[in-house]
């Protein structure tokens, strides 16, 4: 058994995932070296996107004119669209390491913490769509590799966290509900914020 | 007919509400996605009024709320009360009365919309004489149900029996308080309420009717058919008992959150948003007994195509129930109402919940009742896939939409006036409309297979004579 991940893994993952999981599955991984190796760098990534393309071209949300917000405001969206990222990484790696016993997966968070990176990786790249501020464009690229971060999540629980591929699709779609869950509070505490006159100008 | 004897259920009526309910799926999905295509290219009603987006919309929901829903529910009501009674049903021709009776009022409902006659209510289309006979159809299945109940032959009365008697008593306070009205002729009334008041009504009726059939009704359908389907009793029963009397008790005050931001009562719309909050406790408590039942029996998953839709209907149903009382928040909802996430939510239920939930179960009750395996598990895979892209497409294609929307028509420029115009923001929602179109395609391309795979496997079939099994001693009703 390998101690530690391969740096080259997270890589492999986005072209070949099976093989990715099988060594992942068969790793020793501690939480510290997953985050500050791999998690880090890829939350960092949508924030960055969306700070850098909102600046420069504002976003379009349908309107003529697109959506310019100032520069406190983008810092603080884009702050907190890093820190919701985190915490959507650390709870959902946390839910699926406390999941793990009734679905007799391997409990160590290391590995749920890896896999769920993993899982994530292709969203945080495609994010570059941010640097195009167009909502349209945006869920054009999202919504097919929001499926095929599905498709990973649904595949790699039972090879990663080793418990029978039912038992394991019964544990992504548990996942999937709480991810559902969170996308949505996101949105509603998004909502929020902006009536309470953090981000876009609202007239309420 | 099945026949009359006193030992053998009756399971024919049972097979036709199935056959009736998919039948309604497909042509109210396919009401549904004209529907779409019309927001995406409006001159495809042809100038036909009766084609028009005003009166196929009204189409759409009440075929499925009332085709599809309540031919399920109807369903899945007499083959469970029976099986859970230990007696075949009441006044077994009554409920083949009202299998007919219910799909010709449908029929004759639905052309009645199209040509234009309307209560102008929400989910409470229909004019006067059909409310008339919704509430005496409705009586005699209270009667068929509620009889088999008093007939039991085992003492305690199981949970889904609970949820379904509640559908059918809830529902009946609903559709005869919202629909009382002053007739002026056979096609018009007008309501017995005025202004805010017939409002309130109307959203009391209308957010119940999503919460005592769509929710509370196949709250049934799931307690019954998910311990059958993964053949463990339900993970707490104690549970599921203290969550419907929740449920039951918060659900009814919810209806104001409709009306954030109306001519109501301040206090009222707060009350209504504190108790759509409060709901979330019994909703997710089922969530949690249903995701526990399930988890023990992952074995099943490999034989059984059908407990996939099942897993995923709480899935979704967890996602509703939690957006649902997130959105009556007010500080939301003054973003997302009069916006497509409020249509994005009601499909997330309506497919992820209901019809997932409806899909699992006709896949699990049409092989038994006409013993005989069911005709294409592969058929049934790839309906699952279908149902959960189409789902998925549409939840995420009106999330988009509907901020956007909420966002463009607050804005506001220097001076306080609208940064933009009704039209040119309903003008840039095309391209979620042509998304929202492919999942719906989708989703009704899944239901279609379902159909055809329902259809192969009850042809040149007959119902299963099934024996009334002897109840023990320990839990008869003498006992």
């Amino acid at each position: 058994m390998s101690s530690d991940i391969h740096s080259g893994l997270l890589f492999r993952s986005l072209y070949e995932p099976s093989a990715a999981f099988k060594e992942l599955a068969s790793a020793e991984v501690e939480v510290p070296s997953v985050f500050f190796k791999f998690s880090l760098w890829l939350v960092l990534l949508p924030p960055i996107f969306s700070l850098i393309g909102a600046a420069n071209f504002g976003w379009r949300i349908g309107a003529e004119e697109p959506l310019m917000l100032d520069d406190q405001s983008l810092v603080l969206v884009s702050v907190g669209y890093f820190l919701v990222l985190i915490f959507g990484l650390f709870s959902t790696a946390l839910i699926s390491s406390w999941m793990a016993s009734t679905y007799g997966a391997s409990a160590s968070l290391g590995k749920h913490l890896a896999l769920i990176t993993i899982v994530g990786a292709p969203l945080a790249i495609a994010s570059i769509a941010h640097l195009f501020p167009d909502v349209l464009i945006n869920v054009l690229v999202l919504i097919p590799t929001m499926i095929w971060s599905m498709y990973l999540l649904y595949k790699g629980i039972p090879v990663v966290l080793d418990t029978p591929p039912e038992r394991g699709m019964l544990m992504a779609s548990s996942l999937v509900g709480w991810l559902l869950v969170a996308a949505v509070s996101l949105l509603g505490i998004s909502m929020g914020l902006w009536t309470a006159g953090v981000g876009p100008l609202l007239g309420v | 007919m099945d026949s009359t004897s006193q030992n053998t259920y009756h399971d024919t009526v049972v097979i036709r509400l199935i056959q009736f309910s998919v039948f309604w799926a497909v042509a109210a999905m396919l009401a549904g996605v004209w529907l779409s295509a019309e927001l995406v290219w409006p001159t495809i009603d042809f100038g036909q009024s009766w084609l028009s987006f005003g009166r196929l919309r009204p189409l759409h929901t009440n075929g499925i709320v009332f085709g599809f829903g309540v031919s399920a529910l109807m369903a899945t009501a007499f083959y469970s009360v029976q099986r859970t009674s230990h007696t075949p049903l009441f006044l077994p021709k009554l409920a083949w009365f009202i299998c007919y009776a219910w799909q010709v009022l449908v029929l004759l409902g639905g052309l009645s919309l199209l040509a234009g006659y309307t209560t102008a209510k929400e989910y409470a289309e229909l004019e006067w004489p059909f409310d008339i006979a919704i509430t005496i159809l409705w009586v005699c299945f209270a009667l068929v149900f509620f009889g088999t109940i008093a007939n039991r032959k085992i003492k305690p009365i199981y949970i889904s029996n609970w949820f379904y008697g509640a559908l059918i008593i809830v529902i009946a306070m609903l559709h005869i308080v919202n629909n009382l009205a002053i007739p002026v002729s056979l096609g018009k009334s007008y309501s017995l309420y005025a202004g805010a008041q017939d409002a309130l009504v109307q959203w009391w009726y209308g957010h119940n009717a999503v919460g005592f059939l769509l929710t509370g009704g196949f709250l049934g359908m799931l307690y019954y058919f998910l311990p059958k389907h993964a053949e463990r009793p339900i993970w707490s029963y104690r549970l599921s008992i203290v969550a419907f009397w929740a449920f039951v008790y918060s659900y009814i005050w919810a209806g104001p959150h409709h009306l954030h931001y109306n001519s109501i009562p301040e206090w009222v719309q707060s009350l209504g948003m504190a108790m759509s909050i409060i709901l979330l406790a019994p909703s997710w408590a089922t969530m949690i007994n249903g995701i526990m039942t399930v988890s023990t029996a992952w074995e099943k998953l490999r034989t059984d195509p059908a407990l996939k839709f099942i897993v995923l209907s709480l899935a979704f149903y967890g996602l509703a129930t939690f957006e649902g009382p997130m959105m009556s928040i007010r500080s939301v909802n003054v973003v997302s109402h009069f916006t497509d996430w409020t249509i994005g939510h009601v499909h997330s239920g309506a497919l992820g919940w209901n019809a997932m939930i409806t899909y699992g179960t006709f896949y699990f009750m049409v092989p038994r009742l006409v013993g005989r395996e069911l005709y294409s598990t592969r058929l049934a895979n790839i309906h699952f896939w279908l149902a959960l892209a189409g789902t998925m497409l549409y939840i995420m294609a009106m999330w988009a939409a509907g901020v956007s929307q909420g966002l463009l028509w607050l804005s506001v420029d220097q001076i306080g006036e609208l940064s933009f115009s009704f039209k040119d923001i309903m003008a840039s929602m095309t391209p979620y409309y042509l998304l929202r179109l492919v999942a719906g395609i989708i989703f009704l391309s899944g239901t279609v297979l379902m159909g055809y795979n329902l259809l192969m496997t009850l042809k040149g079939q007959h119902a299963v004579k099934v024996n009334v099994p002897a109840v023990d001693p320990a839990y008869g009703v003498t006992a």
